[in-house]
């Protein structure tokens, strides 16, 4: 029944997507990539794949930073491309993917704030993604309580900053625990925002949200050991839904060594493997691992936002990926050039 | 080294000349234990320079396996957390103190490196993502900070020592090649100047002697002849005296005539 | 020399964004109590008088950093200066940083290695 309503505003833009999928890099073309000897090999591989010649106006010598710049650039070009042809509430939908980029960026300039630097040399360092318009007011701000009174609040994370922090707290607090404490808020209202949407729609969304919410509430438990976060604090900073809420969130906010985390976590019958160091993996290439399989699945059903979603994560990986890949040829550590993530 | 110029100024004494023996000992004692001490720093100036050598060739693969665990946490966390990092900084973490180690007379420095553990900048750095490898690199880091501060003990030992065995050099080249000939030029003018003026007081006593001879001589030759005028008076007196009664009888007999 | 070598102890750093990273990581990062940075990130808007000023500042104002690290493709641009420099304290080190390797022939205290051993 929503096929029918859906082609109408959004065919057009998941006919784009689903082609922007097919240009995600195969297993083939990674193992082509492995075997490069140099960066300069690695441009020519690349330039036989959708990248095309992204690296051809390049002054100079080529390095893994330029590399990464650029492939990330072209990842936004695409997305502002679908966002320009987005209507609500896709475009509500996308507004809310940047949402997170807008985190970091408003992060990152708090803490230039904080410490009193020049924030305008900032912007540079902003995710584009995450760009807003009122970002460069951000940089008018030059104390703490000014930025929370009168710029944060025009920002589209105003609600997040309304809902959990007061300005004093910006000043006191870690800019990590805001950076988490807005994220949680974000996640949630992303997910509430979700569950809204048409079917199927809102049925992958919640499985992709709760991925990601399950991962930071295993992230935050497992990094907080030896630091004086307390178990309060640890829940504050975990997202209210997902696999392991309820019990195993507040499970993991008092473990204290990584066995609790583990029996937890493996209590949820996804998350088994999680911990198998076996296969020289770690718990980060697991999640990484487990995101694409969950985005590769998403696209495995039509009429949906949610492969605007997974196209992006999956290009996020594939950067990741490339970048990888480009560092391992870089300093010459091809032992460890395996360790990237292709799941198409 | 003959030139008369290339000694002390002094002046040609007995006592100096004791005095410059001395020196001269003690230059020579000086020169050999210099000579020691810069043979003995130099060799170890060789072992550090071939450690440093080894160290610095280490030092680059330590940092390459540092910058790669950097490269774990950029892909673990997705973007790069440079500028989160400089601006968690606050109290350093990884210090350093300074030892000496005695060589030869000469205090090296050596870097110990030292952790405040409760200065953490970066405990919540990758919080949400990425903590562990943040952890991790932090650690790999840390053991690559450590080679590089052994091979700063090393250097900083290699320009103090580099330095010494110059000054040390110099003082071996300047003992040989100046103070002992110069001290052994001294003695010896001291000893040509005592030997000419022994010559000359032995001249001087001869001739002091030769005259005393000539004088006692002439004086014995003038006693002589005083004596033998002496005599010849003494006697003709006393042969007047011997004689004069009979002479004088005769005389008499002359005058008697009259 | 004791005296001078005693009080210091921090490890100044300037090097590219990565190597700055890194090391701070390992935590030789502080800040003095008028907020001066004992790091510099060299980026391609940095000038040669900015990283020669920062050398000047570790080196010589500032009588703290026991050891001065600095990327050896940085050190290219003060060349000048670290060949001049022959002081002890700090020690400068010479560091490879991660997209430049590192080149025993550039460096000024290898180069006065070999010069000493008549290579």
């Amino acid at each position: 029944m929503e096929g029918i309503f859906f082609n109408g505003n959004n065919g057009y833009i998941e006919g784009i997507v689903r082609g922007y999928r097919s240009g995600l890099l195969t297993s083939a073309v990674y193992s082509n990539l492995t075997q490069c000897d140099t960066l300069e090999d690695l441009k020519l591989q690349l330039s036989a794949t959708d990248y095309g010649n992204f690296l051809a106006n390049v002054p100079g010598s080529l390095s893994t930073s330029i590399i990464a710049e650029k492939a990330t650039q072209k990842l936004i070009e695409e997305f502002r491309y679908i966002r320009a042809q987005a209507v609500q509430p896709l475009s509500k939908f996308m507004d809310f993917i940047t949402y997170a980029y807008m985190i970091d960026n408003v992060a990152l300039l708090i803490t230039g704030t904080l410490h009193e630097r020049d924030t305008h040399e900032l912007l540079e360092r902003c995710h584009p993604l995450g760009w807003f318009e009122s970002l460069p007011a951000l940089c008018v701000a030059t104390n703490v309580e000014e930025l929370y009174n009168t710029v944060l609040i025009d920002t589209p994370l105003a609600p997040y900053f309304k809902d959990c922090l007061s300005a004093a707290d910006l000043d006191d607090l870690n800019i990590e625990i805001i950076r988490n404490t807005l994220y949680r808020a974000y996640l949630e209202d992303f997910y509430a925002f979700c569950k809204n949407l048409s079917h199927p729609s809102n049925e992958i969304m919640a499985s992709l949200l709760e991925f990601e919410a399950d991962r930071r509430v295993i992230n935050i438990s497992l990094n907080s050991f030896g630091t004086d976060i307390t178990r309060d604090e640890r829940l504050q900073l975990s997202p209210k839904f997902g696999k392991l809420y309820p019990s195993g969130t507040e499970a993991l906010a008092s473990a204290d060594d990584i066995e609790q985390v583990r029996i937890t976590v493996e209590s949820v019958g996804d998350y088994k493997g999680f911990f198998d160091t076996s296969n020289n993996k770690s718990l980060e290439d697991h999640f990484y691992l487990r995101e694409m399989e969950l985005c590769r699945n998403a696209f495995t059903q039509q009429f949906t936002y949610s492969a605007i979603w997974a196209w992006v994560k999956a290009k996020e990986q594939e950067i990741r990926n490339i970048t990888w890949i480009a560092e391992c040829i870089a300093q010459n550590q091809k032992e460890r050039i395996q360790n990237y993530i292709s799941v198409f | 080294m003959s030139g008369a110029a290339n000694r002390e100024a002094v002046f040609p004494t007995r006592m100096t000349l004791t005095l410059m023996k001395g020196k001269l000992k003690g230059a020579t004692t000086g020169h050999s234990l210099l000579k020691r001490k810069s043979e003995a720093l130099t060799g170890r100036f060789r072992d550090i320079t071939r450690r440093i050598d080894e160290a610095k060739r280490k030092m680059g693969r330590v940092m390459q396996v540092a910058a790669f665990s950097l490269a774990e946490v950029t892909y673990a966390t997705g973007d790069s957390i440079g500028y989160q990092v400089q601006e968690s900084v606050k109290n350093a973490r990884f210090r350093v103190r300074a030892k000496q180690e005695n060589v030869s007379g000469v205090y090296l420095p050596q870097f110990e490196a030292f952790y405040i553990e409760e200065n953490n900048d970066f405990k919540l750095t990758g919080l949400g993502r990425g903590g562990q490898q943040v952890q991790k690199a932090k650690e790999v880091y840390s053991k690559a900070v450590e080679t590089l501060i052994e091979l700063a003990s090393l250097q900083t030992a290699f320009v103090i020592l580099d330095e010494v065995i110059k000054v040390t050099n110099r003082r071996v080249n300047a003992i040989e090649h100046v103070i002992i000939p110069r001290t052994e030029n001294t003695i010896k003018y001291i000893n040509n100047e005592l030997d000419e003026l022994e010559r000359e007081e032995f001249y001087r006593l001869k001739k002091v002697q030769d005259k005393k001879q000539r004088d006692a001589a002439a004086q014995a030759a003038e006693l002589a002849a005083k004596q033998a005028l002496d005599a010849g008076h003494l006697r003709a007196p006393s042969a007047l005296t011997q004689s004069a009664p009979e002479d004088l009888t005769a005389d008499k007999d002359d005058d008697i005539i009259f | 020399m004791s005296q001078t070598s005693k009080d210091r102890s921090f490890i100044a750093v300037i090097g590219d964004e990565d190597s700055v990273t890194g090391l701070l990581l390992a935590g030789v990062g502080h800040l003095t109590e008028d907020k001066r940075k004992n790091f510099l990130v060299v980026d391609n808007k940095s000038t040669v008088e900015d990283i020669e000023n920062a050398f000047d500042e570790f080196t010589s104002a500032r009588k703290d950093i026991a050891v001065l690290l600095i990327n050896q493709h940085i050190a290219e641009k003060i060349r000048y200066k670290l060949d001049g420099y022959t002081n002890a304290f700090p020690a400068v080190l010479e560091i490879p940083s991660k997209d430049h390797p590192y080149d025993p022939e550039k460096d000024s205290v290898l180069r006065r290695v070999r010069r000493l051993f008549g290579e």
